[in-house]
């Protein structure tokens, strides 16, 4: 800690960092559900605010992507000439920065793009009215926990007939097999579809982040194990007064702290299911174990209140240098912790894999926004083409390389030598490889549900206000009644 | 001659047309309401209570529409948890109304003895701000606020207090919502009493005063009486959006730790778009709207209006 800066001083200080970032995630944040539990950090969120995106079709005085590069794929883009896509998505960096290249989408086929977006609870309503009353307002809409729900609601048109078809696709040029092989699995309903549910749009891994000051001053090694951890998060407890050890989501939310708490409930060897619907795994002695280290980490060497903390409060508690790691969480966190303008330890903050137990291996958790269609929509083969162009290469490249996305699918831009310098090895490589280890659970149709109870469960534990094994204990039932 | 009968009966038509028209004028005028209160309130009301009795669990879609009987009822009651989220909501009604009634009366007497015109404008304005700020970035502000690590109200109480700082949210975060709304409210039930203050007769409290009854005499047996009104209508507007209780608490606590603040209308939005499960929804909304309707009504007839529009 910098001795120029006295403990008042940098209450103040985190104090009024955080109200900023308090005020600027709330303020945004509402478009993450107000309550914050649908707030996974699926994405970051760089919304200006606006309720509703609309482009007019025009082209603009220069295209920001050249035509050229779409056109050598072997795609009859100009087939559906005159018509329109619309697009239902929640406020979202991914549209923020999509959103200048679209009069190029426009000018290449000749159609037109509506992308309406709300803040995320409306969003979601909104996607439930259209698909619940089958009105085929939208012919695609962003999607990530609920695939399952809505393919078994016979809602969504899969898309392996628009692979099918050669007009439409080109496989050499687009080359799906870049997209990291996660990724793909979440766009086949997670694993439970053979067939393409979506096409990807961002995706992020569970990664851990630490102070490396800290690590320099007390000797310290990244950590490979949960033990390793344990013992870096107690000496910098121990050791720095105004510093905890380790921060983590508590707050309940099927997006909140188990969707931390997952990472380690399947590094630590427990299945969510050991057969669905009847025996859920939740409550088996590796799932009861991944738990206890977590509520121990977050109680023993967490801020007080830990139960409380969401994706937010874990940010601008690690920004403003009050905590020595993030026990866990999404990969996005990488530019807000590196950011000067934002972050007290912009230069002092490194990210590695998450830890996992001795003997066990590295399988964190991931979540993959995707694009799907209906089978109410009209327009759903122009919403393919929509879709392609906008996760291709050409898009997928000016987004991180001009834009400063840094949530690519494509694994081939986290080994691009320009994005590797902008966004730094250590996250880059840190990303590759927790990408290649996911092990992503999978969301059935209940999970909104049965998650949703099995967090509030975990919120208890971490509260103090019950023990790790009677919270998953009580999770289990919850999960196993809900079918 | 049956011309002039023509006249006479047509004058005499209008006649009683315009003595209708003026006979139930209120009740014309406030036609185009009641129809409109009708479309907007009772299609609705209908409407949930046909989802309360139909399945209509969006991720179990094969059974959609079927009819349920009291099914819903019962999984709302036994498994929905509605019965703890009314309990929650009762103790969180009655908890932040007490404090925002005790206390916007006490910042309306306060400033009704203030005599300084500047001063009283000055202070009217500050007191009313909080009112200005939405819910959801109240919540936001107050999460930051609050939080054990970068929190202003935790550092406070750690250097000026001998206590250890609570952790708000987690230790008690019942009372921190009541806390918050009551920050947020109080306002509201201030701008009414101060409005009744100003209204009591000034010859009523000097011929009080001139008797010799102390302040606290001229208040509870002059002031609070002629306020009985003001004072009824305002806990009675109070109490009802205090029932709707929604966006502070979601942002705010989520419902949690656990359930602890899950209070009904939240249980109603997670049943209804967390668990798609609109039928358990409808059925709570349903005996919710039915049991604040009775809470006001009771109300209503043990203190009455009387007095209220005069």
């Amino acid at each position: 800690m910098s001795e120029e800066r006295t403990p008042r001083n940098r209450y103040r200080r985190s104090f009024l960092k955080a109200s900023g970032v308090g005020l600027l995630g709330g303020l945004a944040g509402c478009t993450r559900g107000g309550s914050g539990d649908g707030a996974s950090g699926d994405g970051g969120n760089g919304s200006d605010g606006t309720g509703s995106t609309s482009t007019d079709g025009s082209s603009g005085d220069e295209l920001v992507v050249p035509l050229s590069e779409y056109e050598d794929a072997d795609i009859e883009w100009r087939q559906f000439e005159g018509s329109e896509v619309n697009v239902l998505a929640p406020q979202h960096t991914w549209v923020d920065m999509v959103e200048p290249a679209i009069p190029v989408f426009e000018e290449l086929t000749g159609m037109s793009v509506n992308i309406n977006t709300f803040p995320e609870q409306q969003f979601r309503t909104k996607r439930l009215t259209d698909l619940n009353t089958g009105a085929g307002e939208y012919d695609a809409f962003w999607n990530v926990r609920t695939v399952n729900q809505y393919r078994e609601a016979g809602w969504l048109e899969p898309l392996d007939q628009f692979f099918e078809d050669d007009s439409l696709y080109d496989g050499d040029w687009y080359d799906r097999e870049d997209i990291f092989e996660t990724v793909r699995w979440r766009c086949h309903a997670d694993g439970q579809w053979d067939k393409w549910s979506g096409l990807p749009l961002n995706t992020e891994v569970q990664v851990q982040f630490y102070r490396t000051d800290l690590y320099d001053e007390y000797g310290l090694e990244v950590a490979e194990t949960t033990e390793q951890f344990v013992e870096n998060a107690r000496t910098i407890h121990e050791n720095e007064s105004d510093v905890v050890g380790a921060v983590g989501r508590g707050q309940k939310g099927y997006g909140m702290n188990v969707y931390v708490l997952n990472t380690f409930v399947q590094e630590f060897g427990a299945d969510i299911w050991d057969s669905k619907p009847d025996d859920s795994g939740l409550d088996s002695a590796e799932a009861v174990e991944a738990a206890q280290f977590y509520v121990d980490v977050l109680q023993e060497y967490g801020p007080d209140g830990a139960g409380s903390q969401t994706w937010n409060d874990v940010l601008s508690t690690m920004q403003s240098g009050r905590a020595g790691h993030i026990v866990s969480d999404a990969n996005l966190f990488w530019p807000g912790l590196t950011d000067p303008e934002a972050s007290d330890v912009a230069d002092t903050v490194g990210v590695a894999p998450v830890p996992y137990p001795e003997g066990g291996s590295l399988g964190p958790n991931q979540s993959t926004w995707q694009m799907n269609t209906s089978k109410f929509a009209d327009n759903s083969a122009e919403a393919f083409l929509f879709m392609i162009w906008a996760t291709s290469k050409p898009t997928n490249n000016w987004m991180h390389l001009d834009q400063g996305a840094g949530f690519s699918v494509r694994q081939g831009i986290w080994e691009n030598d320009d994005f590797r310098s902008r966004v730094g090895e250590t996250f880059a490589d840190a990303t590759i490889k927790s990408q290649q280890a996911a092990d992503p659970i999978s969301f059935d149709r209940h999970y909104p549900e049965w998650g949703q109870l099995y967090s509030e469960e975990v919120q208890l534990a971490i509260s103090g206000d019950k023990s790790p094994q009677e919270a998953m204990e009580a999770a289990a039932k919850a999960a196993e009644d809900t079918f | 001659m049956s011309t002039i009968t023509a006249e006479q009966s047509n004058e005499s038509g209008l006649a009683r047309l315009r003595e209708l028209w003026d006979q139930y004028l209120p009740y014309w005028l406030a036609t185009p309401m009641v129809l409109v209160m009708l479309v907007i309130t009772l299609f609705p009301g209908a409407y949930d209570l046909y989802l309360s009795l139909v399945e209509y669990k969006m991720s179990s879609p094969g059974s959609i529409g079927e009819f349920a009987g009291l099914s819903n009822y019962r999984t709302a009651f036994t498994e929905a948890g509605a019965l703890k989220s009314f309990g929650v909501t009762l103790t969180f009604v009655g908890g932040a109304l007490a404090m925002q009634t005790v206390l916007g009366f006490a910042m309306a007497a306060l400033l009704h003895g203030v005599k300084s015109d500047r001063a009283e404008a000055f202070y009217r304005v500050v007191f009313i701000l909080p009112m200005a700020v939405a819910p959801v970035s109240l919540a936001t502000i107050s999460r930051v606020m609050l939080n054990t690590e970068v929190g202003i109200i935790p550092y406070l109480v750690r250097e000026l207090t001998p206590f250890a700082a609570p952790t708000f949210l987690s230790d008690f975060p019942l009372l921190t919502l009541m806390l918050v709304d009551t920050w947020h409210w109080t306002p509201f039930m201030f701008i009414i009493f101060y409005a009744g203050l100003s209204s009591i007769p000034d010859t009523l409290v000097e011929a009080s005063r001139v008797d010799g009854a102390p302040l606290w005499r001229r208040y509870v047996h002059v002031i609070l009486p002629y306020m009985k009104p003001v004072l009824f209508v305002a806990v009675l507007i109070r109490m009802i959006d205090l029932f709707r209780h929604f966006g502070l608490a979601f942002t705010l606590t989520g419902g949690g730790p656990g359930t602890a603040t899950q209070l009904v209308s939240l249980n109603v939005y997670e049943q209804g778009f967390r668990f798609v499960d609109l039928g358990a929804a409808a059925a709570i909304a349903v005996v919710y709207l039915l049991f604040v309707i009775a809470v006001a009504n009771v109300l209503i007839a043990k203190v009455g209006f009387e007095g209220v529009w005069e």
